[in-house]
């Protein structure tokens, strides 16, 4: 009886603990929150309590400014391009590089993957270059289509090791029906990737909606590729001290990526742990 | 070649093109420029690079303070990011493996700075540590709080590598709590039998399965440690006084702002190098360790 008391005594405490750490390491996020419903006085003079008033002008202020439909939309699009080319040309070319093993496809794979060794930053001075001369760089379209390079590396490793979990004989049997390659690869292969597929498009969409260095780089190019980080950071960067509207810029922000997690927390989670497993 | 062969030969070709093409155009192109930049002089503006050598490379090695300077940062900030994140993100997951209500929402907590645009993560704790904390010091009397935590090289390093814990730690949270779910239940009930305390148990088994976990994590941790760029522009932009340039930060900032095309290029390639030589160590590292347990 002794014990068992103790032990809940214990779990209590652990509770206890859990919790306080729990809203210490939220705080921040929630100070975000509550300072953008301040005017810039309170800010200053209150910064870490709750708003005396709160009042919408900053957003009212912010969302004119940024143009923040525009610039939802250029991140919706970047991503939803990005995504789509990643998907659908990673899968084609690992379900071909599992099926056909020889050393023409050995050499293809190592190409493919291998410059998941090379960090962004080292290639990024000459990116813009190259990018403007194949004129990918002034268009919501064209910085989509350099996240296909960017994100096929890895998303073609974590294809082909799902790849060899599909029996072989689905395609083989439906190749004796009749089907072509391509006819197998979508009616019988692509549906069976879709928890890979989620993984990918999980780990994709948090890395292009949250970008910074790529538009960054493209962004004297094109107003079409600003995105919403950007005008977050150039909130800062110009008007140093006008924090009531660079935290309403950064809400703005972040806010979808929350909306979306707190509905979808647990395929994110496993698409997360998933890709890093894989990966 | 049978036409049945031929055919196949051209299958593996054209589904696979798309993708090569792609990554040879965005990442093989820009690193073979990169290599040829890093030989010349350019300013980025004048059409024709004027062709220098090595020159750029000496200079790394023996004029420039500032490259090794932030290559060093770059190097004790990953050490750092590696062992705060994975020590904190074990303790956690296992306060968040117990059963209790509302679990979900504990994990989901932890999780959310990680979805998070770094920059913004960056600029949320420059208003902490330059607004927030005097407050705080005001109301709580805890002097520490109202250190220069951004103004002084060396407490910039620990505001650095805390904010760059506080952002990923969730990451690293779910990766060990998905590790500790798969340590078989018979296992640890056997250990109880044999009469094991409840630490006993920890350290000589759940710790010891947990192997495949830290190898992941670790090496998730390291590769984005050395790549660190976001939380240090957003939060200090380097200073104060240059002191929290990472490696990366470092070319960006030669390349960019100095306008020495040629020189950052030559930095980007070392730094390449310097980062496949110490992950691949560090995974053949981890993968005899593993195998050993």
């Amino acid at each position: 009886m002794g014990m068992h008391a103790r032990r809940r005594t214990f779990r209590v405490l652990m509770l206890a603990a859990l919790t306080a750490i729990a809203l210490v390491y939220i705080y921040p996020v929630f100070l975000m929150f509550m300072n953008s419903f301040k005017p810039f006085g309170e800010i200053v003079s209150d910064p870490i309590a709750l708003p005396r008033l709160p009042t919408w002008e900053n957003y009212r202020y912010v969302i004119k400014k940024i143009r923040y439909g525009s610039l939802f939309l250029n991140n919706l699009m970047i991503t939803a391009v990005g995504l789509a080319g990643i998907v659908v040309f990673s899968s084609l070319a690992a379900y071909i590089l599992d099926r056909r093993q020889n050393r023409y496809t050995g050499l293809i794979y190592t190409l493919i993957i291998t410059p998941m060794l090379i960090p962004f930053q080292t290639i990024m001075i000459t990116l813009l270059k190259a990018m403007s001369v194949i004129r990918l760089s002034g268009s919501r379209i064209g910085l989509g289509i350099q996240y296909w390079g960017f994100g096929i590396p890895m998303a073609t490793f974590i294809f082909y090791n799902f790849m060899k979990t599909i029996p072989k004989e689905l395609d083989e049997s439906a190749h004796i029906d009749g089907a072509s390659t391509i006819r197998t690869y979508i009616s019988v292969i692509f549906p069976l990737l879709k928890s890979v597929s989620v993984t990918v498009i999980v780990l994709d969409t948090m890395w292009i909606w949250n970008d910074f260095l790529l538009p960054l780089l493209m962004v004297n190019s094109s107003n079409q590729t600003r995105t919403l980080v950007l005008a977050a950071y150039t909130f800062v960067g110009q008007m140093n001290t006008k924090w009531q509207y660079a935290m309403t810029a950064m809400v703005l922000t972040v806010l979808p990526a929350i909306i979306v997690f707190v509905f979808l927390q647990k395929y994110i989670v496993e698409g997360v742990v998933a890709g890093a497993v894989k990966g | 070649m049978t036409r049945r062969k031929r055919k196949e030969y051209l299958e593996n070709v054209l589904y696979t093109l798309p993708a090569v093409v792609l990554v040879v155009m965005m990442m093989y192109v820009p690193f073979i420029m990169s290599g040829y930049y890093s030989l010349t002089e350019w300013n980025g503006i004048s059409k024709e690079p004027r062709f220098l050598g090595f020159a750029n490379f000496i200079s790394l090695f023996s004029g420039d303070r500032a490259y090794m300077g932030a290559v060093t940062f770059t190097l004790k900030y990953t050490l750092f990011f590696v062992l705060l994140s994975n020590v904190l993100a074990l303790a956690l997951a296992v306060m968040l493996t117990k059963k209790f209500r509302f679990v979900n929402v504990f994990r989901g907590l932890f999780f959310i700075p990680y979805i998070m645009s770094m920059t913004i993560v960056g600029f949320i704790w420059k208003f902490i540590f330059t607004q927030g904390f005097a407050k705080l010091t005001e109301l709580t009397g805890w002097g520490f709080l109202d250190w220069s935590w951004l103004g002084e090289p060396r407490l910039a390093f620990w505001a650095v590598a805390f904010v760059g814990v506080w952002q990923s730690l969730g990451f690293y949270i779910v990766l060990y709590i998905a590790g500790l779910q798969a340590v078989p239940e018979d296992v640890l009930e056997a250990a109880v039998v044999d009469g094991c305390s409840g630490r006993q148990k920890f350290f000589r088994v759940t710790l010891p399965l947990l192997g495949p976990s830290f190898t992941t994590c670790i090496f998730m941790s390291l590769t984005n440690g050395l790549k660190v760029f976001d939380i240090i522009l957003a939060l200090t932009k380097g200073g104060p006084g240059g002191s929290t340039y990472s490696a990366t930060l470092q070319i960006y900032k030669v390349a960019f702002t100095d306008n020495h095309y040629g020189l950052g290029s030559a930095e980007a390639i070392v730094y390449f190098l310097v980062v496949l030589v110490i992950t691949q160590l560090v995974l053949r590292l981890m993968n005899r360790k593993e195998v050993a347990l």
